[in-house]
């Protein structure tokens, strides 16, 4: 039996390619596919606009678990969710708890958020949305544990096909995702899950946000 | 690093905290931090390295102590729970001068209250001096309250419970004590004075104020209050704990509980009880489960009698009842559960009926009596004190069961207590 593919730290030069921003005709293609998946999809011409888009899907008092991204972070998502009061965000209130006694309140809170807003690391022209974890503990959420899940997508993460989305993961995202995990967590990361929305069959419950703009990686 | 801590720290700055692990005020703000839920960073003042990456400086004059760091990124020097609240946008006025319910209070009776009445469409307030949840937020595990089998800490069901409340419409000033209650010169109803001057008018309003630990009379207790002595099982210490000496004095629930959280971290606890028996003031689960813990240590008919410490707490000196004889046990943090005193320094004013230990006397009780000023022909409502329209519930009523099941009850109980006295003001 082999080896998982690069479930640990791995030596992998940035593949440059996956950075570049698609065009607006591949974008539009993109969002077109999303929706006969069964994924609302909204373009949004920067950044900003997507946060306003975002604050909009988002109701006033809203559970919201916002998952760990540079694409929200970049665009003030993340600060709106944590720092400004309208809403219960879930990670200040995980990150209080008694980590022994309230084991299973994390656990569970985490889980099944009313809202979880998040990104993908690759969009497929076809429609279908890849994300990878190291933990694996925000992809149960994103597949049906929240109610509500909203993701922002960067313009450079459309690539033609489910197998570009994979490479894009190992050669692209992986690399720039551990540097980041070792600088932030002193630990590496690693490509140990891996999910793959083809479809989803509860209409309206996922957004997709694609921005016309490099965002996150 | 944990699964947790890769999956659940924030992602944008949070609160950071300078100062001093022998500070008083450091602790209260920690204390008040932990208990309303907000994520804070605690920086050891004493750590140079850490003090830089925090504050750009090494060396912070010791005056300057503690320092909080907010998220915007502003310094409060020399914080305090009220600087540090007002710096995170905690100190909100009220919305409107009038309420149908004024509720003093928000532990398990004032939220149960709360929750109510302002699902029942009645304008309603809460005003509580620190963090909501009272006495029970700072429980780390309820296991017996209906309907979680596994299980619920007292800060979630206070957060559960604060977050339901305000869905429903009702407003929460926190931080900011209840300094006087008296009559409305122009009419029925109340006015309510918070620390800060902000008064609110209730027509009718409900003491859910609860009760205070109770001090521990031992000398220079004061000197060591935040620097290893602690009033409340301290939810923000049980970190600070890990493999450390810790003593907790009580026999009831909230001792129990603050045992089986620090046995978590702590190398050892050993619970110190004056009375002969837990049989009486603990629940049996509780009493079951500290035997089965390893690291604890039940000392019944002791007491302690005095302190070896310099700037934090090093021991604590117990004496047994049954040989008399002092023993000093090694303690880097004491918590002190023993309860408690009710909060009605503000209800003493107006002349709300209590009984010799200050608890407040509701139902036929309280037109009971001399001076007790009873005005109306009908008698008091079951939760109504001597004063029409304003009722008590939870531990600060004289005959409360203390447990937070029965707040809570109480607390719903008054709300439909209070619909009665509105439907007679109405009728007038």
């Amino acid at each position: 039996m082999s080896e998982p593919r690069a479930a640990t730290s791995r030596k992998v030069a940035v593949q440059p390619d996956f950075a570049a921003l698609a065009s607006d005709d591949r974008i539009a293609t993109a969002a077109k596919s999303l929706e006969a998946n069964g994924i609302r999809s909204v373009i949004a011409g920067s950044g900003a606009e997507a946060r306003e888009i975002v604050g909009g899907l988002l109701p006033e008092g809203a559970e919201v678990f916002n998952n760990t991204s540079r694409t929200l972070e970049a665009i003030g998502v993340a600060d709106d969710i944590e720092q400004s009061g309208r809403y219960q965000p879930l990670r200040p209130r995980l990150w209080r708890m008694d980590r022994k006694m309230q084991d299973r309140e994390i656990r569970t809170l985490a889980a099944a958020p009313d809202y979880v807003v998040g990104s993908v690391h690759a969009l497929t022209e076809g429609g279908s949305m890849l994300i990878a974890s190291a933990s694996g503990s925000q992809l149960g959420p994103l597949v049906s544990g929240a109610a509500h899940v909203i993701l922002v997508i960067g313009g450079q993460k459309i690539v033609t096909d489910e197998a570009a989305g994979i490479r894009r993961i190992y050669e692209y995202c992986y690399p720039l995702e551990d540097a980041r995990a070792r600088q932030a967590y002193g630990v590496p990361s690693g490509v140990n899950n891996i999910l793959v929305i083809n479809k989803v069959i509860w209409p309206g419950r996922v957004t997709a946000i694609i921005v016309k703009e490099r965002l996150g990686f | 690093m944990s699964m947790f801590d890769y999956d659940a720290r924030p992602v944008t700055a949070q609160v950071v905290l300078v100062g001093a692990p022998s500070s008083r005020a450091a602790y209260e703000i920690r204390d008040f931090l932990a208990r309303n839920g907000r994520a804070f960073e605690w920086v050891d003042a004493g750590q140079p390295d850490a003090v830089q990456a925090t504050l750009g400086s090494a060396h912070v004059p010791a005056s300057s102590l503690p320092v909080c760091l907010l998220p915007d990124g502003s310094q409060i020097a020399s914080a305090t729970v009220q600087t540090v609240a007002a710096g995170l946008g905690m100190l909100a006025p009220p919305s409107r001068s009038d309420y149908d319910l004024v509720i003093i209070g928000a532990g398990p009776a004032g939220l149960g209250a709360a929750v109510n009445a302002a699902s029942e469409g009645l304008s309603t307030i809460m005003i509580e001096s620190v963090a909501p949840g009272g006495q029970a937020g700072t429980t780390s595990m309820i296991e017996n309250y209906l309907g979680f089998p596994t299980g619920i800490s007292g800060s979630e069901l206070a957060t559960r419970a604060a977050v339901q409340a305000r869905r429903f419409g009702a407003e929460l000033l926190l931080a900011r004590p209840l300094a006087d209650v008296h009559g409305d010169g122009d009419g029925p109803g109340y006015i309510a004075t918070l620390s800060d001057g902000a008064r609110v008018r209730g027509r009718t309003l409900l003491f859910a104020s609860g009760v205070e630990w109770r001090r521990l009379e031992v000398a220079d207790i004061d000197e060591l209050l935040g620097a290893g002595v602690y009033y409340g099982a301290g939810p923000s210490e049980a970190l600070a704990c890990t493999d450390s000496q810790v003593v907790v004095v009580g026999g009831g629930n909230s001792a129990g509980q603050a045992v089986a959280r620090f046995s978590r971290y702590a190398e050892q606890v050993t619970l110190l009880v004056r009375g002969t028996s837990l049989t009486g003031s603990m629940s049996q689960y509780l009493i079951d489960r500290l035997g089965e813990l390893p690291n604890v240590e039940i000392r019944l008919r002791s007491r302690i009698t005095g302190f070896d410490g310099g700037d934090r707490l090093r021991a604590v000196t117990v004496s047994s009842a049954l040989d008399g004889r002092p023993e000093s046990v090694p303690a880097d943090a004491l918590f002190i559960c023993i309860g408690g005193t009710p909060r009605t320094d503000a209800a003493a004013g107006i002349g709300l009926a209590m009984n010799h230990a200050g608890y407040l006397v509701t139902g036929r009780d309280s037109a009971d009596g001399p001076g007790r000023n009873w005005a109306l022909a009908r008698e008091p409502m079951p939760l109504e004190t001597n004063f029409p329209g304003i009722f008590a519930a939870g531990d600060v009523r004289y005959g409360s069961v203390k447990r937070c099941a029965a707040a809570i009850g109480e607390g719903s109980m008054a709300v439909a207590l209070a619909h009665r006295r509105l439907a007679e003001l109405d009728d007038e």
